[in-house]
């Protein structure tokens, strides 16, 4: 019970709505008796007979009315009459008739006007017709009715009250009202709606609602409070049937039985009820209330039937006191854990019902009060149904909502592992791949490295060295297509010019290297092996050749092009030299190693004007991969 | 008189390896080996004045020899001659303690160089093995404060004059050019790029040693 939602706070207008609806049908109860003008009957003669109608020399009495069997003839039992003499009414309106209108009358009656049966209730003699809960209209003929007075018997079949669980159902007539037939019926159709109608629908309800409750409870153990909840609702639907159902196909006694013994059942689930919905559990309680359930009827037989009414009174009190305990301790509980706000008032509520229900007890005739009382405990369990309706509701709600949260989860998960799976065999396939070029690599080293590198030191021809070392560096070459990584511009500058200017300077040339610092691209290892190869033949023949002093060389970075100058100040190369030049001294190799990286290397010179070999490598080309 | 280990798998360089030598150092006396096990066997019994070691060999590599002579004859200098150029087949050598490094391939001329220019105490050192090793010792100083580095872990670092002797070399300037430069002889110049080499094995040994330690611990 967080905040109250839109749900919430019509189920508080409802709770409202049927208050405010059982205060109006009280009001207008009382109302509506004090309005009619009607004859109100309080007393009569009584004889305890066994015919229809009474004689002359039968024993007379008189008797107040309301009449209660247990005050005025305790331990009787079976069929008293009763005479009342009247007037005819000299106001009743044309067309309307005379009735005859008793409020409580228990358990059957049949109604004589002038010694003429003119209304029964059904049957007199075992198993009793039970009207202890229907108010009875009697119309009263008019051709029966004579201008003076006029007699009515009153023949009432009854129990004891120590044969009967409640008071309610013992032996009595209350007070008898004749009236106008419009008067009476008015009030008649009133207490039937609020004694036998209302119970009726409430019943229904409450039958539907429990059974629902309790598949739902029983499906889903972890709710096991409304399974407990449905069977108290179930349980208290069949007990107000008494309320409302005249005949049963049992006997009075038997009947009394069953009813007594379901209050236990009741109070079972009401107390587990209670329990569990304050979300606990209790291994003693789990025991001791089917044990109960189990020891009250037993009590009853063991007592048997004459004195069920003093057993059931005692189970009644224990079992109000274990409902009232578990009561507080829910309300303790959850004034804890959350908000009683509801919980709280309908508690309450059932608690003065209970004690107006005991009230009544001791009572004659049943007040009005006891009879709304009995239609509040039903009510509130129509309430306290909703609410956990809609509590599963919201939970159900939420684990939806849950649910499609932890599949999104699963989806990006799963999502996830596939792409982690996807990179880790890519990256796998890397590996494989860089393993296989690593072996490659090393077996050519080993084994064509080795043999060419023989070569190289071994022969005695120098063409076939050179040759040979040559192959070797091609080999390399191509050794590091397969593994090399790209090579940072700078540090590739950097071993140029080292190579460069230590090889020039060996050589007694003065060098002046100019090229640009902190360049940020990379060179593919092999753009940067074949500038390598370049710019090292350029130096031998400026060294072997060109009988130079000076060597200037700049590098240059130029939308995207690497240029690189090379000017000595040498002899140049004469026009027929330059083929000679070109063929036996790697001009034309430099030209078409250029090409390889779509570059170009051009060579200017005449002879006395020295030499300039422009190189121009694209680095767009020659960053990586290519 | 020089003794000189010569550790190459192949006859006939190792023939003309040992002509190169005998023609740098006159009178040296020259172990030659052709196979690791051979080589430490031979480290462990006679002491050396200058090694030259092959990286790729029959049953393993050259720095394990490398590794050796470090430990057991710290004076005498180790010189990875090979095939390979990049600086992922050098600077392992160079970390486990070589003292510069000869590529097979080249000139006679060039390689009686450096040979020179080695035993006169004038390590080479390429622009991208300088990258290599910037590298690493900036790798170092950020992971230092979180590593939690033994007492014992020596702290190897370089002072700010290595560090730009280090990063002008990385640009491709010879050593003469950087003497000039920083008005510095060239055999200064030399002792720094001697001073980053020795750094650099050590406090590649003491990682190790830690490492070593680490896996032992939590074995």
């Amino acid at each position: 019970m967080t905040t109250p939602g839109p749900f919430l706070q019509r189920l508080r207008g409802l709770a409202g709505l049927v208050i405010g609806l059982v205060i109006g049908l009280v009001l207008a109860l009382t109302g509506a008796a004090a309005a009619a003008q009607v004859l109100h009957i309080r007393s009569a003669q009584v004889t305890p007979a066994a015919g229809p109608v009474l004689s002359a020399g039968d024993p007379r009495a008189s008797v107040a009315l309301p009449d209660d069997w247990s005050r005025s003839r305790p331990g009787y039992a079976g069929t008293v009459t009763y005479r009342v003499d009247f007037e005819p009414f000299s106001s009743l309106e044309s067309g309307d008739l005379l009735a005859l209108y008793i409020a409580h009358v228990c358990s059957n009656l049949e109604v004589f006007l002038n010694g003429q049966l003119v209304h029964g209730g059904g049957r007199m003699v075992e198993p009793v017709t039970h009207n202890c809960n229907h108010p009875q209209l009697v119309p009263l003929p008019t051709a029966l009715i004579r201008p003076g007075t006029n007699t009515l018997d009153i023949r009432v079949a009854g129990h004891r009250l120590a044969e009967v669980g409640s008071h309610q159902r013992d032996g009595g007539l209350s007070a008898l009202a004749i009236g106008p037939m419009s008067a009476l019926a008015a009030l008649h159709a009133q207490r039937k709606a609020l004694q036998v109608s209302a119970p009726q629908a409430v019943s229904a309800t409450l039958l539907l609602m429990g059974g629902f409750m309790f598949v739902m409870g029983f499906v889903n153990r972890r709710e096991s409070h409304l399974a407990y909840f449905g069977a108290l609702s179930v349980g208290w639907a069949l007990v107000d049937t008494r309320l409302w159902l005249r005949s049963l196909p049992m006997s009075h006694s038997v009947a009394e039985f069953l009813l007594c013994s379901m209050l236990g059942f009741i109070t079972w689930a009401a107390v587990q009820f209670l329990m569990r919905y304050a979300g606990s559990r209790e291994r003693f309680v789990d025991v001791a209330m089917p044990v109960q359930c189990a020891l009250l009827p037993l009590s009853l037989v063991l007592a048997g039937p004459s004195r069920l009414h003093l057993v059931a009174s005692f189970w009644y009190a224990v079992l109000a006191l274990e409902v009232l305990a578990a009561s507080l301790w829910h309300l303790r509980r959850e004034w804890q854990r959350r908000s009683v706000w509801l919980m709280g008032p309908l508690l309450l509520t059932v608690a003065v019902a209970g004690v107006i229900e005991f009230a009544a007890q001791w009572g004659g005739t049943r007040p009005l009060a006891a009879h709304v009382a009995a239609l509040i405990m039903p009510v509130v369990f129509v309430l306290v149904g909703l609410r956990l309706v809609q509590q599963q509701g919201h939970a159900l709600n939420h684990a939806e909502q849950g649910k499609a949260r932890l599949e999104q989860r699963v989806r990006e998960a799963t999502a996830e592992i596939e792409r982690n799976f996807r990179q880790l065999s890519e990256l796998r396939v890397e590996q494989v791949t860089e393993r296989e070029r690593k072996r490659i690599a090393a077996d050519l080293h080993d084994d064509l490295g080795a043999k060419l590198l023989t070569i190289v030191h071994t022969s005695d021809s120098e063409r076939i060295s050179t040759l040979a070392r040559e192959a070797l560096e091609e080999m390399r070459l191509s050794v590091r297509g397969l593994t090399g990584k790209p090579v940072r511009l700078a540090d590739a500058l950097g071993d140029w010019r080292a190579e460069v200017v230590s090889r020039l300077g060996q050589a007694g040339i003065d060098c002046d290297w100019q090229a640009p610092e902190d360049l940020p691209q990379r060179l593919s290892s092999r753009a940067y092996v074949q500038t390598t190869r370049i710019l090292r033949e350029a130096t031998s023949n400026i060294i072997k050749h060109s009988k130079a002093m000076r060597c200037d060389i700049r590098c240059t970075i130029t939308d995207g092009d690497m240029l690189f100058v090379l000017q000595d100040d040498g002899e140049g190369i004469t026009a027929p030299v330059a083929g000679r030049l070109d063929q036996g001294h790697g001009l034309a190799s430099m030209k078409n190693r250029a090409k390889q990286l779509q570059g170009q290397c051009l060579v200017e010179s005449g002879a006395g004007q020295g030499t300039v070999i422009r190189l121009t490598v694209p680095l767009d080309r020659a960053i990586e991969g290519s | 008189m020089k003794t000189i280990l010569l550790l190459e798998d192949l006859p006939e360089i190792r023939a003309w390896l040992r002509k190169l030598v005998m023609q740098v150092f006159p009178g040296a006396v020259i172990s030659e080996s052709a196979r690791v096990q051979d080589a430490i066997e031979l480290v462990q019994a006679v002491k050396f004045d200058l090694a030259l070691i092959d990286l790729g060999l029959p049953d393993g590599s050259g720095v394990d020899v490398v590794t050796q002579l470090r430990d057991t004859q710290p004076d005498a200098q180790s010189v990875v001659v090979t095939i390979h150029d990049d600086d992922e087949h050098l600077f392992p050598a160079l970390q486990a303690g070589a003292f510069g490094y000869i590529l097979k391939e080249q000139a006679r001329e060039l390689i009686t160089e450096q040979l020179q220019r080695i035993s006169q105490g004038e390590p080479p050192l390429s622009p991208s093995i300088a990258q290599r090793v910037m590298a690493y010792f900036s790798a170092k100083a950020k992971t230092k404060p979180a590593a939690s580095a033994p007492s014992n872990m020596p702290n190897v670092s370089l002072t700010d004059r290595e560090s730009e002797v280090l990063l002008r070399v990385a640009k491709g300037y010879t050593l003469p050019e950087i003497g000039v430069q920083l008005g510095l002889s060239r055999h200064t110049i030399a002792d720094y790029v001697k001073q980053i080499y020795r750094k650099l094995n050590v406090s590649s040994r003491a990682e190790a040693a830690l490492e070593a330690q680490r896996m032992g611990l939590f074995r």
